[in-house]
Order: C-alpha cells, then structure tokens, then sequence
C-alpha cells in the first residue's frame, strides 16, 4: 500500500516532471463537430448518428461554427495566442470506435497555442514541493502555507469525439477477456478539445489543482458541463522523474484512465515511487502506457492501440482552412465572462473577503453564484458573515449529504435572512445554528422557523435580570465564592441563566446583567 | 527517395491491407514512380514558398449549430454485418493489429 510518506520521502530525492492531456467535449453545442446529429449524453445506442458521423461513403463533414467559437474562447481564457491560419489535419489508425478509420483532428495549426494558468497550491498539497527544482521561479511562494504556480499551455486543439464500446463475454465490461464488443457511435463526433500543458507541473497536488482549476474554467465559460463520470472531461497524465537539480528529462510513461480529481492524484503519487523504486534499483523505466486502476491504487501497462504511433496526418482534404482576423477574435473575447481569478480578486477587494475564504468560495462555481446572488440581495456589508455561514454551515450540510449546493434547499435569500436575524440580534448565533439545520431539512425560511419554533432570542434586560437575580439568590455560597475573587465562576451563572432560559436569552446582555448584579 | 520493400509492406500493414509478394512488387514500384515526381519538385528553391493544402482558395467553410435529422436505427445498422441490442457488433479484440499476414 502506497503511503502519502512513501511519496514525500521520494519527492525529496526525485523532481517529477508531468504534463497533462485533457479532453472535454464541448457539451454545450447543440450538434456534433461536422454533422447535425444532436449532442447528449447516454440514450439508445446509435440513435443520434447519421452518414457523416457513421464514415459512411461520400458523406461531407463540415465544422460546427459554434464549436470553433468556444475552442477560441476556451483560448482566450487560459492566455492563447488565437491562430490567424489553421486547419483540420487526418489522423489515421484503427479502432472500431471510430468508423472512418481517421480522426479528424488539428496537427501543426491548432486554433490556440502558448497560454499559461496559475494554480494555488495551500494547505497539506503544498508539502508535496520541495526546494531544488530548476524553475523555482515558476513558483511564487505565496504565505508559509501555500504558493502559486505557473502552468504553460502548449495548445488547445479541436477534434471530434470517438463512440462508446461495451466489451462482451469478459468481466465487468473489459477488453480483457471479452469475446465480442458492442459499438454505439451516438457520442462519435461529439467536439472536443484536447488541451496540452507544458511539462510544467512537478507534483501529484499541482496536476489535481490545475485539472479542477480547468474545470473551474470551462464551466465558468460554459463550454462543457465537465462531468467526469460521464467521460465528459478526461485527464492522461504524462510523467518522469530527475534527481533534484538536474535538468535533463528521464524516460516518461503516459497514464490514462484516471476518471477523478482523486484518481489523477493517486494515479501519478503510485507511478512516481514506481518509477522511483525502478531507478533507485539500477532499472530503467519503459516508455509505455499505463492503466491505472482506481480501486487496486496501482498502474499497469497496457497493450497499445497502434504498434507503432505512425499517424501519417495530412491536412484534411473536405475541409478548407480557416482565417480568424481581429474582428473574430474580438467578438469571441467580448463574450468572455468573469473569470475565476478576476472573480476572487474581486470578491478580496471589494467585498473584504479574506483571501483564503475568497479562494475557497471563488473555486466552486456554484458557490460562488449563490455568493454573488446572497451579497446582491443583503449588500456588500454582510458578505463576510454571508461567506462564513457558507464555509461553516453550508459546507458541513453538503459535505454531510454528499450533495451538491444545487441539489439542497437552501436558496440565497435564506443565507441572507438569517444572517439579517442574527445582526437584530432576534436570534444568537448559536440559535442560528439550528435554524439553519432546521432550514437545510424543511426548506422553509429563517423567520418562519424562529416564529413557529418560538426561538426569539430575549434581549430584554428587564426579563433577564429577573432570572438572573433567582439564580443567584439560589447559589448564596457561589456568590460569595465570586465575590471573594473566583471569577471564573461567572461561566456557572452564565450557563444557569441560560439554561433556565432556554438558551434563548441574549448572551452579550446576560453577561452584562451578571457582571453588574455580582459586583453590587 | 525509393522505398525498400521492408517500408511497402510497412505501409500496407498500417492501412490494413494483406498483401501478396506480387503485389508487394508492384506496388512497389507504382510507389516509387509516385515518388520520383515528388523528388523533381524537391529539387526547386521553395524557401519563400508557403504549403498549399487546398487547391481552392477558400477559407472558413463552416455550418450553423443547427441539429438536423438522424438516421432512423434500422437504417443505421441496415449494412452492419451483425447487430445487438441496437448496436453494431465487432469480433473480438486481439492484440495491436501486427497480425495480417
């Protein structure tokens, strides 16, 4: 079993070198990449395919106009260099999910090239860096805690999706074993972009940070609903190690199959003390691709789809090339929305957020939006306690139910009227605890909740010190203890009073009425 | 440039097609003919010259995110040499493919 110290003791010695390939179909186009078969997920098989995106003879495709416009948004987004020339090249092998026997894909003129994102790196994630490295000044240490790194994007290019296969007579749906494979080609042509990074990212935490801040992206656009169980966005790591301080790369293994943020984590943690124990034992890695399996925490070598990667492309002949002048470029940039870090920034600068709750509430889209909407309804002036009942009661709601903030019952306005009741002082925040669970289940509104339970906190001096002048004429001996100077006795009247008053009272004015009626 | 016969047989293993050594000969030699017209234009100065991957001189050639009608299921399997469950059915997978002999 591979252990997260097994990690950082070969992190010390070894510099990993990873670059990703991700793929995500562009699942907001309503048809496929050169036909108008529609774009969907799942349904009957072959239902949505037609000749072009079945191969069939003397079918013509041609481009889905919308889906060259958010490859070059996709670009615009993540700092790429807008090609004024490119073109649609062939790549050629042999695979039954794909039926022309050719991808029709882009080779040495992609429609985006030379970007670069940032990733924060905070927490337990940044103890995976350790010094030493050769481009260090990738690396901006940000707090003791956490640094930002830069990661360059080689190009983002467009091509069209392969159908689906179900392996028959094997186990569980794989090659292995299986005696037949059944073919559905309703996802064959759907867009995709294929996104290359730089061999810029060093550890296991940096490619899960920049895969999510990825996804972050693309939904903040709207190009793809991303969704990685449904092989929407798909991630293929390429990793190999150097001893620290060198800067000559080592032989590098491609590892695909990591269908989580979590798996593509594990999936390089496992490969790197692989292929450390290889070399450290006099071995040599292979170049090869890998399989890692999710369940077993390992990476296996697989059989190649092509012996040889022979790909012969060539510019594909039905299509003629593309010429984006400045007027393109700047309609499509003008549909750029707020991005995430713009967004964060934001979120600091104008509504006093502190970075770290900013960055947390910036990072997940959906919670976010709800932010947003909750500080436009209650105003910027309780967007702080707005953000802490997020990232305190909120969060522990979701996490507990494993659901998503979309699928519970709390809507924007609720978050703001309960942080209005506990501002009033209607309720304490303690109260507000349980009004919120309370809301969680029933979807029902804060003040409705705090009317129908009679939860109203009591700020009435006149009614507390009423209490508070029982309870101490009861506890004769714990007063005088007080006034002798144990003053730590005053949580003991704090919790009677309010224990005698439901927890209901005040707490601020209980402990003033206290300190006052004890010192008379 | 002339290809060996090793890189003829190379070729046709890559496109899938079992030759015969006969074949193998004759295309061979049709390959290489092909071949000696590229050597001639490689043998002008074309620096300054950009490739040409299209001999129409059009550009962005592109259609409206409009769906269109699909094929019916029936109509899509119509030539599929075997068909389950609405899908198309492939034999067995067996290695890398190195096999056409």
């Amino acid at each position: 079993m591979m252990t997260k110290d097994r990690l950082l003791a070969v992190l010390e010695r070894w510099e990993p070198v990873i670059g990703l390939e991700i793929h995500t179909e562009l699942t907001s186009t309503r048809t496929k990449m050169f036909c108008g078969c529609p774009v969907a997920f799942g349904g009957e098989p072959n239902t949505r395919v037609c000749p072009v995106c079945l191969g069939l003879p003397g079918a013509l495709p041609v481009p889905n106009a919308y889906a060259i416009e958010q490859t070059v948004l996709a670009g615009l987004a993540t700092g790429c260099e807008i090609a004024r020339r490119s073109l649609f090249h062939r790549k050629q092998y042999f695979y039954p999910d794909m039926p022309k026997d050719y991808q029709i894909s882009q080779y040495d003129l992609p429609f985006c090239a030379g970007g670069e994102v940032t990733v924060e790196i905070a927490g337990e994630a940044a103890s995976q860096r350790k010094e030493g490295g050769v481009d260090e000044e990738r690396r901006v240490r940000l707090t003791d805690v956490g640094y930002n790194a830069r990661i360059g994007i080689t190009r983002i290019h467009l091509e069209e999706d392969t159908g689906k296969m179900v392996h028959v007579g094997g186990s569980e749906g794989r090659l292995a074993g299986a005696t037949k494979s059944l073919v559905d080609f309703n996802r064959a042509g759907t867009p995709l972009i294929e996104l290359v990074t730089e061999p810029d990212i060093r550890t296991p935490a940096e490619a899960r940070a920049f895969a999510q801040k990825l996804r972050l992206i693309w939904l903040t656009l709207g190009i793809s609903d991303c969704n990685m169980e449904e092989g929407s966005m798909r991630v293929d790591a390429n990793v190999s190690l150097r001893r620290r301080g060198e800067s000559e790369f080592g032989t590098k293994t491609e590892i695909k199959n990591m269908n989580s943020f979590k798996s593509l984590h594990d999936g390089l943690a496992y490969e790197i003390v692989r292929q450390a124990e290889v070399l450290e034992s006099g071995g040599r890695v292979v170049q090869e691709t890998r399989h890692f399996d999710a369940g077993a925490k390992r990476t296996s070598a697989t059989r190649s789809k092509e012996e040889a990667h022979d790909y012969r492309y060539f510019p594909e002949p039905d299509m003629v090339p593309f010429e984006f002048d400045d007027e393109f470029i700047e309609r499509v940039r003008a549909r750029l929305p707020e991005l995430p870090d713009a967004r964060k920034m934001r979120f600091v600068e104008e509504w006093g957020l502190p970075p770290h709750d900013a960055s947390v509430i910036a990072s997940d889209l959906e919670m976010a939006e709800f932010f947003e909407a909750a500080v436009n309804i209650g105003g910027p002036e309780r967007a702080k306690a707005v953000s802490n009942v997020m990232l305190n009661d909120l969060s522990a709601h979701l996490n507990a139910r494993g659901i998503a903030l979309s699928e519970s019952r709390i809507v924007p306005s609720m978050v703001v009227e309960l942080v209005e009741l506990v501002e009033a002082a209607t309720i304490s925040s303690k109260q507000a605890k349980e009004v919120f669970a309370d809301m969680a289940e029933t979807g029902d509104s804060p003040a409705a909740i705090v009317e129908i339970k009679g939860m109203r906190q009591v700020s009435d001096t006149g009614a507390i010190e009423a209490v508070v002048t029982r309870i101490l004429d009861e506890n004769p001996n714990k007063v005088e203890e007080y006034r002798a100077g144990k003053t730590g006795l005053i949580g003991f009247f704090v919790g009677q009073v309010m224990r005698e008053m439901g927890g209901q009272a005040n707490p601020k004015v209980v402990n003033e009425v206290l300190a006052r009626m004890l010192e008379g | 440039m002339s290809l060996s016969e090793e890189e003829v047989r190379h070729v046709a293993l890559l496109a899938r097609l079992a030759l015969t050594d006969e074949q193998v000969e004759t295309l061979g030699a049709e390959l290489n003919s092909i071949l000696g017209h590229i050597d001639a234009i490689q043998q002008l100065d074309l620096a300054d010259v950009e490739p040409t991957s299209h001999a129409i001189p059009m550009v962005n050639e592109v259609r409206a995110d409009e769906p269109r009608p699909c094929l019916s299921r029936e109509d899509a399997l119509r030539n599929a040499p075997m068909a389950q469950d609405g899908a198309f059915v492939i034999p067995q997978i067996v290695g890398p493919g190195g096999d056409l002999s």
